[in-house]
């Protein structure tokens, strides 16, 4: 198919639009990861990120990791798990310490004699360490490594 | 009818009373169509401007775009336009324009050209997308002078509006413009490259 000269310079204009188009989103992006990166600057201190492991071996053999999850300094186990799985918990006044008992991570409820249990990572030892206290009780570290296992206790 | 209803606007062409009715008509429809509620940045005015440009001559089709610009700055279902009125009207203006322009270096009956159909439809398309960015560019620059935003951020920050006024466009321009071109050369009586002896 040949094309007319006027055909071709519309064509190149058509182009050109799409260049422009193009690169207006891609600033339109850059802009906006420059004001996440600004607003992450604003709340450091503020935040911090966790990795956790949620280890489904003893009902699927799958395990998922949420790496970097960002929560608020200061925040416990149980509000951090919270932010990358749904969870059913009941509170018991006079269990201590820490009040929530985890019944179910993600619709994998406790049953028989298979529990979840959350681990942390000890670095100085290199391995995981049962928690010893209930989730809502732990407050996390910056860059803290933590693991629910779904395992016979 | 008796003949030609002399219309001699500066250098408009004499137009007789179909023509002129029809004009009116259209120019209700734009008006129409652009107050009327819609998602934003979706509208028709770019298509029956340079509809109008491309039937009746670039004159009108910027005379038709301004006017609808102007009366939608007051009655817009998005309210009073204010300082971004005037660049509303110049970019719809230009579109209208072009409209005439197109017709002009369209020349003779493109039929005679290798599958006419499609060609035509993709260069529409195609310029109507040039034609929105223009329109859209003129906007922006309207609104980012008086607030003192650098112009880039404005045409930046309403990137995804300028998307949607590009892809409707092309779309009504590249679905709906030879088909409009057909049944008003129809309701003219006229054939579809004499319509407009300016162009000719």
């Amino acid at each position: 198919m040949e094309f007319s000269k006027r055909s071709l310079v519309i064509f190149g204009l058509g182009w050109l639009t799409s260049i422009a188009l193009v690169g207006l989103i891609a600033g339109y992006y850059y802009i906006e990861y420059q004001n996440l990166l600004a607003k992450l600057e604003e709340y450091k201190g503020q935040v911090m990120r966790v990795n956790i492991c949620i280890n489904y071996e003893g009902w699927n053999g799958t395990i998922v990791w949420h790496n970097g999850t960002l929560v608020l300094a200061g925040c416990d186990l149980l509000s951090a798990t919270k932010r990358v799985a749904v969870l059913n918990y009941k509170y018991y006044e006079y269990q201590s310490p820490g009040k929530c008992f985890v019944e179910a991570i993600n619709n994998v409820w406790n049953s028989g004699n298979k529990y979840w249990m959350w681990y942390y990572w000890d670095p100085a030892d290199g391995k995981w360490k049962l928690g010893n206290v209930g989730a809502d009780a732990y407050i996390l570290s910056p860059n803290e490594t933590v693991m629910w296992r779904y395992e016979v206790p | 009818m008796t003949g030609k209803l002399a219309l001699k606007t500066g250098g408009f062409n004499e137009m007789n009373c179909k023509h002129t009715a029809l004009l009116a008509v259209m120019t209700a429809l734009c008006v129409g169509i652009q107050l009327t509620p819609r998602p934003p940045n979706v509208e028709t005015t770019s298509l029956i401007s340079f509809l109008v440009g491309f039937l009746f001559g670039a004159g009108f089709g910027a005379l038709v775009g301004a006017l609808t610009m102007f009366i939608n700055g007051f009655f817009s279902s998005w309210g009073f336009a204010g300082i971004i009125m005037p660049f509303q009207m110049a970019g719809m203006a230009l579109i209208g324009f072009t409209g005439g322009f197109y017709r002009k270096i369209l020349g003779g009956n493109p039929n005679n050209v290798a599958s006419p159909t499609k060609v035509l439809r993709l260069e529409v398309s195609f310029l109507a997308a040039f034609l929105t960015l223009i329109y859209d560019v003129i906007t922006n620059v309207g609104w980012a002078l008086p607030s003192g935003v650098p112009i880039i951020v404005a045409l930046i920050q309403g990137v995804w509006f300028t998307a949607i006024h590009i892809a409707s466009n092309v779309a009504f321009f590249g679905g709906a413009f030879f088909i409009l071109v057909r049944i008003v050369s129809k309701l003219l009586g006229e054939g579809l490259w004499s319509s407009q002896k300016e162009a000719s």
